[in-house]
This record gives structure tokens, C-alpha cells and sequence, in this order.
């Protein structure tokens, strides 16, 4: 953290550090989901705060059978607090689009949280709930007007408690009408100096106030666990370390990891810097807090690995390290539910909308004309064989039609999203009473039932937003036969 | 007690004229009276709702302060530095080259203040977070704000009511009696927005504590002999404790009055109306105890009075107190009147307001040591209270 230099009085300026917004996903606050209760179909966006406590911003459009009205709740994922929701709000429905919704909520506390959607409409009443991990991400520096306003006005408030102090002084007492003597007058000097030094002194006391309270807000900006990667041959361990907040929402242990689609961890190691070789691979706990992999055979050099895990509260968070892989590592053979990518490296240029797969099949991605900051959309991959045609023998991939990750190239955001969205699978369940028993939880029941009876589409479907304008690129995996793909496109976000 | 002299020199003329009570009085208890109602509001929409905006009626209430202030200041500046009476130039003073009476630079202060609070704490919010304490340093300038409005209040009621008392009329005599009785009343508020500062030190469950007794011995003699000194009145501290005592319990009778439910969760008790603030501490008693003392002790030198009234202050408050919190915690309270039936929506079933029973009690040493450190602040508040009220004593403008 670093702090500027702050002017006269309490109010002048005061500047703050920006931290990196580090947590579940990587520098992706926003909460994208697509939801399915009874009939009811509804695209949510969940607008974090970046403070907490602070006020989290709800937009949804209902694009199954039609809604009345649609009702919003804030409360904590797990713990005896989540079964005392407070009173619900009304969303409010646009005048101009009958199917969108919108709507804010106070999320008090940092931790596991869950929004509650209560929908009504002519097919019945519904409850369903999406995740979201409310965190203060970072610190705020004070823009220049509100600080050149406030000094002033700070200034203001000093020099004119200076004159008041010489006014009552000098002439608050006289008789009306008469004038301060110049013994008076030399008083009324004397009180103004002493006022002035009072003033230096509360000024003085209220900086460090103001950075005590400072201080102790950067502490609860959010860090992820920390994690020390030791690899040797191609063995990597993961060793996570405990968190020490006692918080029962906050707490995350390094031995609480929930599995998610069947594995604690769903790890990406991508190499740096041109991102031309990319692994979605999964280990397993080998002891309490210590994950473990057999690599397989990667490109040497400097990887970044983000490793996705959601701990027994339902608090998703992406552990980070880096780690360097030698060329004379001999790697194991890719895991059964392992993928790779070897894309062409970013300074080639911006990859396209349709990639070509080792096996002659190819991922086209149906591009928006533009990518805008901010814009939620639900990005449309379609996995096509060598002659073009949709694949046919499609199935699940860890339980789902596929997986993405948007990654933007500077390493500031990671997000590993699925088709129903950017929250994690386990974190849904519990939100939605759903029994987590760590061996068969890897899909919601709904979820479950399509992909039972329905046949897993070539084509698939991802809600999501981008933070943060700048260069990304997306890794997309889908399966056919027994083949997982993984396709890999660029993007310029504006 | 000691006297202050007032040394004048270059007198110039003023025409007499007849005292009435200034319009400028009444609307200043009006707003000083509002922040004290948009205040205790403010907290019970936090205790009962949970979640605010700018625009919540409480709010409201405390804002209709600042614009009152507003009114009367600005009013007065200008009239007095633009205008062309000279009745009111002779009662103002200069400060940044502006004339009015000190009271009202000094409302105006208190209302600027408040202004630069809100942006302060908006930024505060973005920067670290809604409000989860009342005590942040965006919040102690606006309350900073709110008690000059009011002390500004004060001494516009104070310059008024001492040159009244040179009018003789009969006029005179029931303007200065009229003017008492609004400073007394202002006075009254500023001894309940003290309470309200300490409310977090003063609950209920706390008054087993010396840490509730060390916190009022700090702020409330030096009130209370602040108003004794400057009104002339011998009952001035029991009548601002009244203030004060009424205030709270009608406050617990009548926010109840109104439904509410929570907003914000998680909800562990079912709040159903507006939540009221715990019955007053029976500040009352030692306040008539340091009247009939003040009465009998005008020829004592100000700390021999402090001495005493500090020792005096907090051993007739505990003795009164303790007993009384005791009390609180029986089923005889829990009702309308006593108000140890309502809490906060969040307040658990395992905590000690639900329970009824005293957070760290002290006893032994630790009582003794933290109520003899309270009696040396009450007594070093009161000689403040006391030198200061004399000085306000003789302010005429």
C-alpha cells in the first residue's frame, strides 16, 4: 500500500494503493449465470462490489415462461445465519423490456454469499440461488476533484475556525457597539496561533486515524490461499497454506476443498509469456493441504498455474504461482481427463474464429461483431468435424457440454466459467440444498437430468463478461468420442 | 467562585430599543431539535431495517438541520454585513471580514462541516465500505458539524439572553426568561447528542462496567457546568438532563409505534416496528445533586468545586445506576416504558442483550481504579465546563 500525502484537516486527500482484485477467478468479480427453476429460465448478472460492506448490482433476463415478478435476497451460502434471510426486494421490471429485470443488494460481510431469487409467475412459484463470493478486492485512491474539493473546503473549515476563535476572543464579550481594545486585539492573536496549533494537532491525530482504520481495511482486501509449487522430474506438489481468519463465513481451511466435477482442483498451467501451450489438469490431495500431479510432456519455460478448489463454505478461489518447466522434464502421458492446447504464440498475431484440432476436427467460435467491456453475452463455440459438419458422438466433458477459460494476456484476469456460468459447481449446489458428498456431486440435478436424456450438443454456450479492456485469450474444451479438445481464440476487448 | 472581568474602551453609541425574542431562537431549537430526531431515527432504521439511502426520512431530518442553519447564518451574515442596521453591526463580530453575531459563524461552521461530510463519506463508503461504526472519521466530522450548529445555536440564544438582561422593561425581563428556556433546551439536546455518542459505551448490558462510568465522566459534567455557568439558572443541569431523559423515553415510546422489518440479513430476531434506543442512564440525579451543590458553592474556587462535583458526579450516578441496570435486566423492564423488549434484527439468541445479563462486569480493583479515573475526568470536565460557561456568561454578540 502506498499512501500520498494528505493536506490540512481530515478531509483533504488521502491516497490509497490499488491491489490487484485477486479471488475466485482472477481479477473477474462478476458473477455471470444461467439458471433454471421449474420453467423458469433466468440469465443473472451478479455486479460485485469491489468494498465490503457495499451494494451489489443485479440484472436479469427471464427468457423461459414468463415471470410476474421476481424477488431478491442476500444471504450467507452456509452456518446458522442462512436460514434467517431477511426480507426479499422487488425486483423492478423495465418499462421498456418486459422480460428484464433489475435490482441492487447490501452484502454486509465478506465471505460465502448467496442471492435468492424468488420468481412467480403463471406456472407457480420458484426459489432458486447463485453463489457469490463477496469480497473487498481493493483499496481506492482518491480522485484529484474529490480531493482538490474536499482540501479546500478543509482549508476553509481551519482558516475560518481560526477567525472564529479571534472573533469570540476579541469581541464576542464587548458591550454592543464598542470596540476591542488592543489588549484584545493581542489575545485574539494569541487564541488564533494557539487554535491553529490545536487544529495542526486534530489534523495530525486524525491522519493517524485515518491510516489506522486504512491499514486495517487492506487487511481484509482478499488474498487467495497461498501456494508453494516444488516440482521435481516431472512430480509437482502444491503445497497450500492455512488461512488464519476466524470469520465462520471467511474461514478457509487448505484441507476443506469440495470436489468439483469429481476433482479438488482443476488446474491451468499456461506458458508465458505468449501463451502457446496451455494444460487443464487435475490434481489430487495427497495429504492434507499438499496436491499432486505427474506432469505430462510440456514445452519448456515459465508457466503460470491457476488452480480453481471450493472450500466446505462454498467460497470458490483461484490459488496462483508460477512455475518453470525444464527442457529436459520427461512428462507422463496426458490424463484420461486431462487437456492440451499448443495454439500459435501471441506475438503471431490474433488467432481467429476458427481453430483447427490435431485430429482434423475444428472449434469455431461465432464471434460477436464487437467485445465490449462490461456487456454480458453468452459466447457460442461449435465443434465441427473434418468435413465440417457438427461432431455427432459429443460427450461430457467433467460432467459438462464444456469448459472455458478467458484469460487476458497481461495474467491480471483468469476466468474458468461452464455453460450455466462463472459460478462453481459445488458452491450452485449448496446454495440450492444440494447434498455435496464429494463422489457423485458433479452436476445440480437439472443439469444432471439433461445430461442424462439429452444428447450433449456440438455446440455450447458461455455466459460471461469481460472485467477489463485489453487482449484475451479464451481456451474452450469440449469432448467427442474420447477425445477432449481444446480450441483456442483471441480476442480484443474495447 | 471566581469572576471574570470585562475591560471595554473606544465605547461609541447605540439607540436603545426594545428586546423581543428573535425569530432566529425558536428556528434554531428547530433544527438542533430535527439532527437530535433525524439522529436517534437514523439508528433505529439501521437496528430495524438495516439498510439505507441518502434519501431515508432520518436523513432527512439531519439534513433539514443543516438547511435551517443554513437559513439563519446566511440570513444573518448577509443582513448584518450588507445591510444597513446598526443595531445589529454593534452586536457582531468580524470574522473573515463578514459581520454576525459569533453564534451564527459559528452554525455556519457547524454547517459546512456537515456539507463536507458527504462527499467525505461517500468517498468512504467507495474507498472501505458501507457503515458498520458510527464512530469513522467522515461520521465525527459530520456529528463535529451538527454540535457547532448546535453550540452556534447556543450562543446566538446566549449573546441575545445577556442583552436582554441589561433591559430592565418588563420586556426585557420575560425575552431574557423565554431565551433562558430555549438555551436550556438546546442545552438539553447537546447533553442527549453526548448520550448518543456514547450509546456503544452506555447500553444497557454495559452499565456494569466502569468503562460506561469513565466515558459519561468524560463528557457530560462538563456540559452540565457549561450550562449552569452560562444560563444563570440554578436548575440548568437538571433541566438538560430532563431534556435529555424525556427525549430517550419518548423516543422508546413512540418509534415503536412505527412497522418496519429487516433488509438485510441475516435476521435472528423478527423485528416487526422501529427499534428504540435503550432507557435513558439516570444522569438526572446526579444532575440535581450538582445543582443544589453548584447553589451553595458561588463562593468556592472553581477546581474546589470541580473536585467535588467530579467525586459527586459518579458516585451518585453509580449508586443510582448499578441498581437501576439491575433492575433492567428483570422482567418487571420488560415492557413499553422500560423498553428491554426490543432489539436489533441481528442480535443472536446467545447474546448477552437477549440473555439480559452485563458484558465483562468489573468488580474489585478494576471498578475502583476505573470509577476513581472517571471521578478526576468528570472533575477536570467540570472545571472546563465551569471556566468555559463563565467566559460564555459575558458574551453579548
Amino acid at each position: 500500500m502506498k499512501h500520498s500525502l494528505r493536506g490540512l484537516f481530515l478531509v483533504c486527500v488521502c491516497l490509497l494503493c490499488a491491489a490487484h482484485p485477486v479471488f475466485a477467478h482472477v481479477g473477474s468479480k462478476d458473477v455471470f449465470e444461467q439458471v433454471n427453476a421449474g420453467p423458469y429460465k433466468l440469465f443473472v448478472i451478479i455486479r460485485m462490489p469491489t468494498v465490503i460492506p457495499g451494494v451489489a448490482s443485479i440484472e436479469v433476463r427471464s427468457v423461459g415462461a414468463p415471470i410476474d415478478s421476481l424477488r431478491i435476497t442476500p444471504l450467507p451460502l452456509t452456518g446458522e445465519a442462512s436460514k434467517h434471510p431477511p426480507t426479499s426486494d422487488e425486483m423492478k421490471r423495465s418499462s421498456t423490456d418486459q422480460a428484464f429485470y433489475t435490482g441492487s443488494l447490501w452484502l454486509m460481510a465478506a465471505g460465502s454469499w448467496q442471492v435468492r431469487f424468488g420468481i412467480a409467475g403463471v406456472m407457480g412459484n420458484q426459489t432458486i440461488s447463485v453463489p457469490v463470493a463477496a469480497v473487498a478486492v481493493s483499496t481506492l485512491k482518491m480522485q484529484r476533484s474529490i480531493g482538490a474539493v474536499l482540501g479546500t473546503l478543509g482549508v476553509f473549515l481551519v482558516l475560518s475556525m481560526a477567525g472564529i476563535v479571534a472573533a469570540s476572543v476579541r469581541e464576542a464579550r464587548l458591550e454592543p457597539g464598542a470596540l476591542p481594545s488592543p489588549t484584545r486585539k493581542r489575545r485574539a492573536f494569541i487564541a488564533t496561533a494557539a487554535s491553529l496549533l490545536l487544529m495542526a494537532a486534530a489534523i495530525w491525530f486524525g491522519n493517524k486515524w485515518w491510516n489506522v482504520e486504512a491499514a486495517s481495511y487492506s487487511t481484509n482486501v482478499f488474498r487467495p490461499l497461498r501456494i508453494d509449487p516444488v516440482l521435481s522430474g516431472n512430480q509437482l506438489e502444491l503445497i497450500v497454506h492455512a488461512d488464519g481468519q476466524a470469520n465462520e463465513h471467511r474461514a478457509r481451511s487448505n484441507n476443506d476443498f469440495l470436489l468439483d466435477h469429481g476433482h479438488p482442483m482443476h488446474l491451468y498451467a499456461i506458458r508465458q509469456p505468449e501463451m502457446d501451450a496451455a494444460f487443464h489438469l487435475h490434481p489430487a490431495l495427497a495429504s492434507p493441504g499438499v496436491f499432486h500431479i505427474s506432469l505430462p510432456a510440456m514445452p519448456p519455460g515459465d508457466y503460470n498455474l491457476y488452480g480453481d478448489v471450493v472450500h466446505a463454505n462454498g467460497f470458490p478461489e483461484t490459488l496462483i504461482a508460477k512455475v518453470t518447466i525444464s527442457s529436459k522434464m520427461k512428462g507422463a502421458p496426458l490424463g484420461l481427463e486431462d487437456a492440451a492446447a499448443h495454439p500459435q504464440p501471441l506475438s503471431q498475431g490474433e488467432l481467429g474464429t476458427s481453430f483447427k484440432l490435431p485430429d482434423g476436427y475444428a472449434m469455431i467460435w461465432d464471434r460477436p461483431a464487437t467485445v465490449s467491456v462490461g456487456t454480458a453475452y453468452s459466447f457460442r463455440f461449435r465443434l465441427v468435424d473434418a468435413w465440417g459438419q457438427p461432431a455427432k458422438d459429443m460427450q461430457p466433458y467433467l460432467g459438462m457440454a464444456g469448459h472455458a477459460a478467458f484469460v487476458k494476456i497481461d495474467s491480471t484476469v483468469f476466468a474458468h466459467t461452464h455453460p450455466e456460468g462463472s459460478a462453481a459447481m459445488p458452491s450452485l449446489m449448496l446454495a440450492n440444498g444440494r447434498a455435496n458428498d464429494g463422489s457423485n456431486m458433479t452436476m445440480s440435478s437439472d443439469m444432471k437430468m439433461d445430461m442424462e436424456n439429452d444428447p450433449i450438443s456440438s455446440t455450447v454456450e458461455f455466459p460471461y463478461g469481460f472485467p477489463s479492456a485489453g487482449r484475451y485469450r479464451i481456451f474452450v474444451q469440449m469432448k467427442h468420442g474420447s477425445t477432449v479438445e481444446t480450441g483456442v481464440f483471441d480476442t480484443t476487448v474495447r | 467562585m471566581a469572576t471574570s472581568t470585562v475591560s471595554v474602551s473606544h465605547s461609541i453609541a447605540v439607540p436603545e430599543s426594545r428586546s423581543t425574542t428573535p425569530w432566529y431562537t425558536w428556528l434554531g431549537a428547530v433544527a438542533v431539535t430535527s439532527a437530535s430526531i433525524g439522529g436517534a431515527w437514523d439508528v433505529s432504521w439501521h437496528r430495524s431495517i438495516g439498510r439505507d439511502t441518502f434519501w431515508t426520512p432520518a436523513h432527512m431530518a439531519i439534513y433539514a438541520c443543516g438547511v435551517l442553519a443554513a437559513i439563519i447564518c446566511g440570513y444573518l451574515i448577509l443582513v448584518t454585513s450588507f445591510g444597513s442596521s446598526q443595531k445589529l453591526k454593534a452586536s457582531s463580530v468580524n470574522v473573515l471580514g463578514f459581520r454576525a453575531p459569533l453564534g451564527a459563524f459559528i452554525a455556519a461552521w457547524g454547517g459546512i462541516a456537515m456539507l463536507t461530510s458527504a462527499p467525505f463519506d461517500n468517498w468512504w463508503h467507495n474507498a472501505y465500505g458501507l457503515d458498520v461504526k458510527i464512530v469513522s472519521p467522515p461520521h465525527t466530522l459530520l456529528i463535529l458539524g451538527i454540535r457547532a450548529v448546535g453550540v452556534g445555536m447556543l450562543f446566538l440564544t446566549l449573546a441575545a439572553m445577556n442583552r436582554a438582561l441589561k433591559d430592565e422593561t418588563t420586556g426585557g425581563l420575560q425575552t431574557s426568561k423565554n431565551l433562558q428556556r430555549i438555551f436550556l433546551y438546546i442545552g438539553g439536546l447537546i447533553v442527549g447528542g453526548q448520550m448518543f455518542f456514547l450509546l456503544e459505551y452506555t447500553w444497557d448490558i454495559h452499565l456494569h462496567s466502569a468503562s460506561a462510568y469513565v466515558a459519561m465522566g468524560i463528557a457530560v459534567p462538563m456540559v452540565f457546568a457549561m450550562l449552569s455557568q452560562a444560563s444563570r439558572f440554578p436548575w440548568a443541569a437538571t433541566s438538560s438532563a430532563a431534556v435529555y431523559t424525556v427525549f430517550a423515553i419518548g423516543e422508546i415510546l413512540i418509534l415503536p409505534l412505527f412497522p418496519a422489518e429487516p433488509k438485510l440479513g441475516p435476521v435472528f430476531y423478527p423485528v416487526t416496528h422501529m427499534v428504540p434506543a435503550a432507557f435513558p442512564v439516570l444522569i438526572l440525579v446526579p444532575a440535581i445533586v450538582l445543582d443544589f451543590l453548584w447553589q451553595r458553592t458561588h463562593r468556592w474556587k472553581f477546581w474546589q468545586v470541580a473536585l467535588i462535583s467530579g467525586l459527586l458526579f459518579v458516585t451518585v450516578l453509580v449508586i443510582v445506576e448499578w441498581p437501576f441496570a439491575s433492575f433492567l435486566h428483570t422482567l418487571a423492564a420488560q415492557n413499553r416504558f422500560f423498553g428491554t423488549i426490543y432489539f436489533d434484527y441481528n442480535t443472536r439468541p446467545t447474546s448477552a442483550a437477549i440473555r439480559h445479563v452485563f458484558v465483562n462486569p468489573d468488580s474489585g480493583s478494576a471498578l475502583f481504579g476505573g470509577l476513581f479515573r472517571a471521578a478526576i475526568y468528570a472533575s477536570i470536565g467540570t472545571w472546563c465546563g465551569l471556566s468555559f460557561g463563565r467566559w460564555m456568561r459575558s458574551v453579548q454578540r
